[in-house]
């Protein structure tokens, strides 16, 4: 990973915007990982599990306890009470990738926990970091970087436990072996506080270096016990199922299962709703500014909304169409500004990673100015989102997809969709054989705005489709769009760098290096863009290769041969 | 990892019991620490309730054979391993005796623990042997409990003329008075004198103290059943001075 530090003038002094430089990764470093100690971090490679035990629910703690002092002569120490709260994103990305954070308050201690390939303890001060980038340079970061990426922490699960530790002792009184016993409780979501549910009493053997016999005794008479079951659910996994939550049940990817036979309306009611139900998930996210991404899902749903309400044809009254079009293009507008500042924000460091290293610094100004500008109109999408407009319209949409759900009748699904999608492949196909070296690049920008419709028409109704040949194609219309839109964006960001100086240059003093290595950045996003342009015409001829154009027409036309 | 020997040509001067509440104070401070009880005797293996072993352990382990990790004890305090006593060690200097480098036969053995391990403690036996030249060698420091009399100053001599004729010059020493009795006129005297001569003694000492008796009904460290006492304070305050003269990093 290449090194973006902030120059000697890269701190900021004046707080006004400290809040804020924290959204967005801007002091991007390498992380080094580090096997051993770091720093009040240490990490151990994965425990065993057949150390594990847990209670029966039903089963009550007092004849197990007074079974192993039967057996042992043991002390138990006093309880400690711990409470346990696991942080993840609003999407769940570190169990995603296979990790559990977790952080632990007992009396005033406090330690974070990762759990994965590896184990890490960190003795943490403070807060819980929120973003990545907030965590010191140790190995717990370069484990939840990658994973997390953009996305802020969230505590997501909270759980209360009382731990027991029972000490096995020999004659000497000496400990030989340990047992933590563990009575859980988890949080109630949204319950009034305190209000808590159960979880399995867990029991794990702690051995005692130089005392594996006697850990080996303590296992064999555990076994035995007929109430002891020989392994422990994942807590986290455990607490989930008993309040009812579902990891991962936010999720903006598309999931649909349609048939052809199927009512078109019935269809397009349900991607709305699926759409709609993913902008409402990320509105709270959106209007109290936790990390960029919950804009960035919103948004997309909004746009595959009004891709689906031009496309889909044929399903819904034209005129309330009409009306619902113009309603989310408004939408798309009051949105579109804090999107550009958040994607400014986020490829800061690639912005100064293209300059020379001694010129990065002259770059600051530009940072500082896109953090106050996000911050301006951020505040007033918020306000935007609260007000009655915006209300009005979700509303009425909801409304709206209720009532038109509620009756049958129309075109079935199979005939609207093979139509929609072969006419926008066709016209795909031919805008982009018409682009020359000539070309203005707003036939570019077309090409892309329709590609889009046909991506997301595909995206839809994949299940419609025999899976390995739709998604084929799916594949090569993504590639072709990331290619369009490349070019685009950076055509984009070179015009608007160019807007930001002359507005940086009005509201105060700025200095001409700072000014210079702007232009150096628009010179090397347009010369970027330029060579774009020269790739397109491979690009496009890879996508409406013969065998592609061959499949997609099979595909359009195999339902009505068939029937 | 580092290693600091507690040493003092005599015996009876509260070797075992600076060995035993440092490493304890050191294992709550955050640092993996390995105490090794090299006195047959056996006091510090009896304190941490540990049973020594009766025979064969060292014999195997001089000559290769045996690892020394298999053969250490987790204590019942966090952090905190004991390589108990061996009744065998009597036979150790005949052992080391045997081998081509016999001096450098402790730090040979160590040197597999060196990850495991932030700092070993060496509780040693009294008396100039083959063993106490192991120890001189592999530790960076000695730890000398001093009782404030007359004829400590003499063993004190003769320690340090042994590590001169020896050339283990750069053995740190750190003489601290041990079981000092402020009443006894001798112990002031001696207190004041000492220092003078031999500027690198430590200014935090353990004063005769009944709670540091009492460890043996106990068979626990004074810092940890008496942490607030005055002998449990004195502990305390002498681990600090060390990680200072040592530059230990302790975490937290
Ligand atoms: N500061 C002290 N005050 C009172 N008694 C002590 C003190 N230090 C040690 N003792 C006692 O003196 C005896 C010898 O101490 P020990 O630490 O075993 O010395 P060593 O290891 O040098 O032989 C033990 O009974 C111990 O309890
Ligand atoms: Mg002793």
């Amino acid at each position: 990973m290449r090194e973006c530090r902030s120059g000697p003038g890269g701190e900021r002094n004046d707080d006004s915007g400290q809040e804020f430089t924290k959204h967005y990764n801007l002091e991007r470093e390498s992380i080094p990982i580090e096997p051993t100690t770091v720093d009040g971090d240490c990490m151990t490679s994965a425990t065993a599990t057949d150390r594990h035990f847990s209670l029966a629910p039903s089963s009550p703690l007092a004849p197990f306890l007074a079974a192993l002092e039967e057996q042992f002569g043991c002390l138990v120490e006093p309880p400690q009470e711990v409470i346990r709260t696991y942080y993840d994103s609003f999407d769940w990305r570190l169990l995603d990738g296979g990790g559990r954070l977790w952080h632990e308050q007992e009396g005033r201690e406090s330690r974070l926990f990762w759990s994965g390939s590896v184990q890490i303890e960190w003795r943490q001060r403070g807060a819980v970091p929120r973003f990545s980038w907030d965590f010191p340079h140790n190995a717990m970061r370069s484990m939840i970087a990658p994973l997390l990426e953009m996305r802020a922490l969230l505590p997501q699960v909270k759980l209360h436990l009382t731990r027991h530790i029972i000490r096995i002792l020999d004659q000497e009184q000496k400990t030989v072996v340990r047992i933590c016993l563990e009575e859980n409780r988890v949080a109630v979501p949204h319950g009034e506080e305190g209000s808590v549910l159960p979880l399995a009493v867990r029991l794990e053997i702690l051995p005692l270096r130089g005392y594996q016999e006697e850990s080996a005794a303590l296992h064999r008479w555990l076994t035995t016990l007929p109430y002891l079951h020989k392994s422990a659910p994942d807590l986290l996994e455990e607490a989930l199922a008993v309040t009812g939550e579902v990891a991962g049940s936010y999720s903006p990817k598309l999931h649909f299962h349609f048939t052809p036979e199927m009512s078109a309306r019935q269809a397009a009611c349900e991607i709305h709703r699926f759409l709609l139900a993913v902008m409402e998930s990320n509105l709270a996210g959106v209007q109290g500014d936790i990390d960029s991404e919950f804009l960035h899902d919103f948004r997309v749903a909004m746009r595959r909304t009004r891709s689906a309400l031009g496309q889909i044809k044929g399903v819904f009254d034209p005129e309330r169409v009409a009306h619902f079009a113009q309603r989310f293009a408004w939408l798309g507008q009051i949105t579109g500004p804090t999107r550009d500042m958040d994607v400014y924000l986020l490829g800061y460091c690639d912005y100064r990673d293209r300059l020379p290293k001694p010129l990065r610094s002259d770059l600051d100004p530009l940072r500082d100015f896109l953090i106050a500008h996000q911050r301006q109109e951020q505040r007033q999408l918020a306000k935007q989102l609260e007000g009655s407009e915006f209300q009005q319209l979700l509303t009425e949409w909801r409304d709206f997809l209720t009532h038109e759900a509620s009756h049958d009748g129309g075109p079935t699904l199979g005939e609207v969709v093979d139509r929609r999608i072969d006419r926008l492949y066709r016209k795909v196909i031919k805008e982009g054989k018409a682009i020359n070296d000539h070309t203005p690049a707003e036939a570019l920008h077309e090409l892309r705005k329709r590609c889009k419709k046909l991506r997301y028409m595909m995206e839809f109704f994949q299940s419609l489709y025999p899976a390995p040949e739709i998604s084929r194609l799916i594949r090569e219309i993504k590639r072709l769009l990331d290619h369009l839109g490349e070019h685009q964006d950076l055509e984009v960001q070179a015009e608007k760098l160019r807007h930001f100086a002359h507005q940086m240059a009005a509201e105060g003093e700025v200095s001409a290096d700072t000014f210079l290595a702007m232009g150096m950045l628009v010179g090397d996003l347009l010369r970027q863009q330029q060579q774009k342009r020269e790739d397109f015409y491979q690009q496009f001829s890879s996508f409406a290769e013969r065998r592609n154009r061959r499949l997609l027409n099979d595909l359009v036309t195999q339902r009505g041969e068939l029937t | 990892m580092r290693v600091i020997g507690v040493y003092n040509i005599k015996g009876g001067v509260g070797k075992t019991s600076t060995a035993v509440n440092l490493a304890h104070l050191a294992a709550e401070s955050g640092l993996r620490v390995l105490i090794w009880d090299l006195d047959p005797q056996a006091a510090t293996t009896y304190y941490f309730r540990v049973q020594a072993k009766v025979r064969g352990g060292s014999k195997k382990m001089v000559r290769g054979k045996s690892e020394l990790g298999d053969l250490i004890k987790g204590s019942d305090y966090p952090n905190l391993d004991l390589l108990p006593a061996d009744f065998s060690y009597r036979k150790l200097d005949l052992l080391l005796d045997d081998s081509k480098h016999p001096t450098s036969q402790l730090s040979r053995l160590l040197d597999p623990l060196g990850c495991e391990f932030d700092l070993v403690i060496l509780d040693s036996p009294p008396s100039i042997s083959l063993l106490s030249e192991n120890i001189f060698h592999v530790a960076e420091a000695l730890l000398i409990p001093t009782i404030p009399t007359t004829l400590s100053l003499r063993t004190l001599e003769q320690l340090y003329d042994f590590l001169h004729k020896q050339q283990l010059q750069s053995l740190q020493r750190l003489p601290f008075f041990s079981m000092a009795d402020r009443r006894k006129t001798m112990h002031q005297e001696m207190m004041q004198q000492l220092p003078r001569k031999y500027p690198e003694f430590l200014t935090s000492w353990i004063p005769y103290a009944s709670d540091i008796e009492r460890m043996g009904i106990h068979r626990e460290p004074v810092t940890a059943f008496g942490r607030n006492t005055l002998a449990g304070r004195a502990y305390q305050r002498l681990w600090e001075e060390v990680i200072g003269r040592l530059r230990l990093r302790v975490k937290g």
